[in-house]
């Protein structure tokens, strides 16, 4: 079946009833189940999905990517031909030519020892014929495209000389070497930091418009392909559930699913202690079952008995709007969750539970013998010793009273988990102080910090790695209890079991070791452990980062539940502006080791911004004045006196900015670092320094 | 698994190795040497007559236990160091390393010679002597595995509740290293007996009259033309022992690697 | 780079002085009393006396170590007990017969080995994968001494093929002198083969799957451009660490398939030594073996810096 009523060209890519199958070991998964749509000629569509939905298996079946264990049927037909059934010669000569790639990990795509400008040039001496001069010189030209100033030099250079964003624009660069028709991205922006994925995104619309490229997009974030697609196709546990225009599926969603992903996604906005994200209910099913019935219908809030009773087929809507469901337009918008009023009255300002007071820390970057250099200077050779330091945190200062939620922003490498960890004193500061419930956590004697260790807990981003692999979940909640003496050893399993269920897991999962666990039951697990030992202050360190979308809101309205039962402050680290401004009762903006803003949430997110922040936002409402000077790549590593973000600022004074900005207070409880007098307020169209800019994307 | 069953019977006939000999390993017939492989003499005699079958068998017990020894003495030392030097960093990382760097500048054969030249030599010695050897390896080993570990944050977590070191070291980090260990260590078994058995042909390992299976080919060395079965009974006794301790220890490469690959 | 190579290179003198001073000690914690040998019949507590302090090992430890190191340095390697004769030479004859078997089996090593082990990997599930892997398997399992003595059985006494001893000079022709190297030489590669073909495998695996290679197989390029430029350039890289290991177990080889062989080179010369507690030359060769090893790791280690970019080229562009 067509997805699309015919248009009058032919479209560039068709996918018919697409179904992959994995052989693991005795039985085969279904990892996509009879997919189809169409993308007309400089069209562009997005697939977007959770982890398990099917939707990278669909470019790996159209680019051979998969391995010999799937079974692939169904046809793909590029330009009118079925490639699932090309000669490998002729089908690789297509790739090439023909369909571009791009992957989500920028870090392993690269060749670490091929230089950046020969990979790029490969596809060209290969499919084009060209001699490799040549082709050399026109992935320059290519990399200069992309919004590479220096190209000549990136061209040169060996991929771990470059950064995240760097080496994604020199993989896109290759990817349209041979200038192909159809474009595929695999998230390709998923492991960049919101700044630049913001700036890949543009770069991708502008090459778009310029050159009139097909895309074909895929990603599990609905907001990233709003500006980027003209269609979306949303796919849930190997099914194609919603296909059609993006304006349409982002603002009035057809099908449950595609409700319920929108809706758990937090607006930017400062949000009140008792409101909670919408949540889907549930997980994804690790067998769906479609010939029983919808997929959907276990998680779904409108479900009624006949959505069990065979099969889901797609249905169309008058408008040409695809869904899997037999009652589109009869439904509500997902119902939001509702909280009775917390008996706790929000918390009163009062005395600091923590006090970070000039906190500051300097690694040392290198150790031993690799810090001497030797140097010819003058002609007579010296061997000295250079340690190259580097400040992760340069003189922060906050509070954080009981029952609070400070949340702290920033991008990756700004030192954000650097201070989550001095406060909690697993890395020694090198100056400045830390306070808890008033005292001097340095001048404490080492057993006195074991009660302070008991008050003040961690829960970290790496779901993978946050529980010891060869301890039970019993085993590891039971830990804090006999360590700290909270239960005598017959009633450790009861407590365990109390625990369990304040994170809403069933308590059989006593047993259980965390390979058994998904990402979001491991990471309720870890904050269940960090509840063991009954503390007032949790740092979260990134919780929801790395897990799905759905997954996000439950663990975020866990943490705003448990918040309120029990008087907890969190330290909220996250570079995700939305979900701080969730659960946050005032928010710190970092960057490179220094506080650019402090504040309530909603002081912080309304003009005026710092710089930096205006930034931030920017990027996070796909604003055109998250534009930058120039295509710096990210954060580098060289510290230098002065304001930490003049080298990216747009409004750069020029010589004053080379000085410390102090930190201004603009109401009592709202403080920005920044020269600049007045701030520029939100909407401004962009003002540079000269500065060439990214293009007018 | 065919390794293993192998090995547990090596391991069984090594135990049992006085019982079932035909004969004591160093009782001669004086009148019956040279002979090639009979019903008799399962392997033929040597040049003393000594049946060559009975003497592998108590072979299999020098090396077993040789390899055995030099294994857990060169994991006693290494693993505590190589989890300290993972853990602590540092200064206490540096000094390690740079003496196990110092001690594996050698070529392996020169420590030991060194070791056996300066003492006379026996069974206990040349143990010690391969498990110094060792110690170097394995604690590179646990340490660069501890290295990992350690940027799991489940150790972090450890910390922020102020674990101490035993524990650390015991409970969290120990589990988690073992399994690579084993694969190691079945590595260096297989090292141990063939670096013995090469001590043992120079004449530095065990002394005669022993039926050591280095020092059997060594011994007929100057009979391999007329009595060959002499030499070349032990080493495919030898073979076989490698052989199978390899297999058990790819077997348990096989079964941890997808294992540990889950985080 | 330069950081790199300078600590390398510190690293080494550090190596080459603790090791001088693990020899030194450890010979003089021999129990024998050396000067009791030299002086045979005629050791009397007098004359031994007499003799130690002229031979200054009566002065503290410290003392004969600096005389003994600055001696070496010189190239002064002593008398040899048992021969009476300067050590020197007799040692640099033999480390230039020993040099002849080092070199030619690390050649065939290295291109053998890698080409087996690229083999391997590149079929890797398939017949060649196995059959490389069976001969991985016995390859290790036995000693070389062990495989020296077949050799000998089997082309030497029993098919009269190839000389089963000795040392042939260039002098006495080529024919004669490739003929006395034949044995030793496979005999040492064929450990170390197996060794380095199966680390070589799976460094070259680890390549085939990694995902670079995914990514230029979906460029359209030809498998054989991939195998060759983009995944073996990566998977040689860590190679050159596999070998300069090898080298030191090909050390150790040596003194064993000499022994076996016959072969005059410095590993029978120190077995010799060492059964005859024969001071002087123990440690003379004992330095050497082990100053050629720090030396080719060394080497290994700049040839590491070189090929891989990461060390060459440090830092990042930003």
């Amino acid at each position: 079946m067509n997805a699309l009523p015919s248009p009058p060209t032919q479209p560039l890519l068709e996918i018919r009833n697409l179904t992959i199958r994995y052989r693991e070991g005795e039985s085969k998964i279904t990892a996509v189940r009879d997919v189809s749509f169409a993308l007309k000629p400089r069209g562009s569509l997005a697939i977007v999905g959770e982890s398990g939905s099917g939707k990278s298996s669909v470019a790996g079946a159209i680019l051979n990517f998969l391995g010999p264990e799937a079974e692939i049927s169904g046809a793909i037909l590029f330009e009118g031909q079925d490639i699932a059934g090309l000669a490998p010669a002729q089908r690789r000569h297509m790739l090439g030519r023909r369909i571009g790639a791009v992957f989500q990990d920028p870090f392993t795509s690269l060749n670490p020892a091929i230089r950046i400008g020969r990979q790029i040039a490969e596809p060209m001496v290969q499919h084009l014929g060209l001699p490799l001069t040549e082709a050399l010189r026109r992935a320059e030209t290519a990399l200069q495209e992309m919004g590479i100033d220096r190209a000549a030099e990136v061209a040169r250079a060996f991929p771990h000389q470059l950064s995240g964003g760097m080496k994604q624009r020199a993989l896109i660069a290759a990817a349209l070497a041979c200038e192909p028709p159809l474009l595929i991205l695999d998230e390709p922006t998923t492991a960049l930091d919101v700044t630049v994925e913001a700036q890949i995104l543009r770069l991708l619309s502008r090459l778009r418009r310029d050159k009139g490229i097909t895309l074909l997009f895929i990603s599990h974030n609905l907001s990233v392909v709003r500006r980027l697609c003209d269609d979306v196709a949303v796919m849930y546990a190997s099914q194609l559930v919603e296909l059609g225009d993006v304006h349409r599926v982002l603002e009035r969603p057809a099908h449950p699913y595609s409700k319920g992903l929108l809706a758990s996604r937090p607006p930017l906005v400062a949000a009140s202690r008792q409101s909670r994200l919408a949540a889907i209910a549930g997980q994804i099913p690790a067998t769906p079952e479609p010939d029983a019935g919808c997929v959907f219908a276990p998680r779904c809030p409108f479900h009624e008995p006949k959505c069990s009773d065979g099969p889901q087929p797609m249905t169309i809507t008058p408008d040409g709007h695809w869904v899997r469901c037999w009652k589109p337009d009869a439904l509500q918008p997902w119902p939001r969750q509702q909280v009775t009023a917390a008996t706790k009255p929000a918390f009163r300002r009062g005395d600091a539970l923590v006090n970070a007071t000039q906190l500051s820390k300097t690694f040392d970057a290198a150790s031993g013998l690799t810090t001497w250099r030797l140097s010819v200077a003058g002609g007579r050779p010296r061997v000295y010793r250079q340690p190259r330091r580097v400040p992760a945190v340069n003189d922060v200062s906050f509070s954080i009273s009981p029952g609070e939620v400070l949340g702290l922003v920033g991008e990756s490498g700004c030192g954000k988990s650097t201070l989550g960890r001095l406060l909690l004193q697993l890395l020694r500061q090198s100056a400045g102080s830390v306070e808890f419930d008033g005292d001097d956590l340095a001048r404490l004697p080492a057993q006195a910090l074991s009660p302070f260790r008991k008050e003040a807990q961690i829960v970290f981003q790496n779901v993978g790695s946050s529980l010891n692999p060869r301890l039970s979940i019993g085993e590891a909640l039971e830990r804090p209890l006999a360590l700290f003496r909270l239960a005598k050893p017959r009633d450790r399993t009861r407590r365990v079991e109390t625990l369990l269920d304040m994170v809403r897991l069933p308590a059989t999962y006593r047993k259980r070791f965390p390979h058994q666990l998904s990402g979001g039951e491991r990471q309720r697990v870890a904050i269940a452990r960090a509840l063991a030992t009954e503390p007032r202050f949790i740092v979260c360190d990134e919780p929801v980062s790395a897990l799905d979308v759905s997954v996000q809101a439950t663990i975020v309205n866990l943490l705003a539940d448990l918040r309120d039962a029990f008087g907890l402050s969190y330290l909220f680290i996250s570079h995700d502006l939305a979900v701080v401004a969730q659960l946050s009762d005032r928010i710190a903006v970092m960057y490179r080791g220094r506080i650019c803003e402090i504040g309530t949430a909603a002081e912080v997110l309304a003009p005026p911004h710092h710089p930096y922040t205006r930034m931030l936002l920017a990027s996070a409402e796909d604003d055109e004045a998250a534009e930058e000077p120039a295509a710096g790549g990210g954060i580098a590593a060289a510290a230098h006196s002065g304001c930490v973000f003049a080298a990216r600022c747009p409004h750069k004074l020029g010589p004053l900015c080379d000085t410390t900005p102090p930190l201004r207070a603009l109401s009592p409880s709202h403080a920005i670092a920044c020269h600049l007098d007045p701030l520029p307020d939100a909407v401004v169209p962009r003002e540079f320094v000269g500065a060439a800019t990214l293009g007018t994307g | 698994m065919v390794g293993g069953t192998l090995v547990l019977s090596l391991l069984a006939v090594a135990v049992v190795a006085q019982w079932i000999a035909p004969y004591p390993y160093d009782q001669m017939h004086i009148r019956d040497r040279f002979l090639p492989p009979s019903l008799h003499y399962l392997a033929g005699t040597d040049e003393y007559g000594r049946d060559v079958f009975s003497r592998l068998l108590f072979g299999s017990q020098l090396s077993l236990a040789l390899g055995v020894t030099a294994t857990l003495i060169s994991m006693g030392i290494g693993v505590p160091l190589g989890l300290i030097a993972g853990y602590r960093r540092g200064a206490t990382d540096e000094l390690i390393t740079r003496t196990l760097d110092v001690m594996m500048a050698f070529p392996p054969i020169m420590l030991v010679l060194l070791i056996l030249a300066v003492t006379p030599p026996s069974l206990m010695k040349t143990a010690i002597a391969i498990g110094v050897l060792a110690v170097a390896p394995i604690a590179r080993v646990t340490r660069s595995v501890t290295l990992d570990l350690m940027s799991g944050e489940f150790i972090e977590a450890a910390r922020a509740r102020g674990e101490r070191l035993r524990y650390m070291l015991m409970r969290e980090l120990l589990p988690n290293v073992w399994p690579l260990l084993m694969v190691e260590a079945s590595l260096r078994v297989v090292f141990a007996v063939l670096l013995g058995a090469v001590l043992s042909f120079l004449g530095f390992g065990v002394q005669p009259p022993a039926a050591d299976w280095g020092l059997m080919i060594s011994n007929g060395r100057a009979f391999v033309d007329t009595a060959p079965w002499i030499s070349l009974a032990p080493g495919i006794a030898m073979s076989i022992t490698v052989i199978a301790i390899s297999l058990v220890g790819d077997g348990l490469r096989e079964v941890l690697d997808p294992g540990l690959r889950t985080r | 780079m330069a950081a790199y190579v300078m600590q390398r290179l510190g690293t080494v003198v550090v190596i080459m002085v603790a090791m001088s001073m693990l020899v030194f000690l450890a010979t003089h914690a021999l129990p024998s009393n050396t000067a009791a040998l030299i002086l045979g019949q005629y050791s009397t507590p007098e004359t031994q006396a007499a003799l130690e302090h002229k031979l200054g090992l009566d002065q503290p430890l410290p003392v004969q170590y600096w005389h003994w190191a600055s001696r070496m340095l010189e190239g002064d390697m002593g008398q040899s007990l048992e021969m009476e004769r300067p050590v020197a030479p007799i040692l640099w004859d033999a480390f230039g017969r020993s040099a002849i078997l080092a070199i030619t089996s690390m050649a065939v090593v290295s291109t053998l080995g890698l080409a087996l082990g690229v083999i391997a990997a590149v079929w890797r599930g398939r017949w060649p994968d196995h059959a490389a892997s069976i001969f991985t398997y016995f390859g290790v399992s036995l000693p070389e001494f062990y495989w020296g003595l077949v050799f000998i059985l089997v082309f030497g006494s029993t098919f009269h093929l190839l000389p089963s001893s000795g040392y042939a000079d260039l002098s006495d022709g080529l024919g004669a002198f490739l003929a006395h190297l034949v044995l030793p030489v496979a005999t040492l590669t064929l450990t170390l083969l197996a060794h380095v073909a199966r680390l070589t495998r799976s460094s070259m695996v680890e390549a085939l799957e990694s995902m670079y290679v995914k990514v230029a197989r979906a460029r359209g390029l030809p498998e054989r451009l991939v195998i060759v430029r983009h995944a073996l350039r990566n998977a040689l890289i860590p190679s050159i660490t596999v070998l300069a290991q090898d080298f030191g177990f090909l050390i150790g080889g040596i003194v064993a398939v000499e022994t076996v062989f016959a072969y005059p080179g410095l590993g029978r010369m120190l077995v010799g030594a060492l059964e005859r507690q024969d001071l002087p030359m123990m440690q003379a060769a004992i330095l050497v073996l082990t100053g050629v090893y720090c030396l080719a790791n060394l080497t290994a280690d700049l040839l590491y810096g070189v090929a891989n970019p990461r060390i060459r080229y440090g830092g990042s562009i930003d």
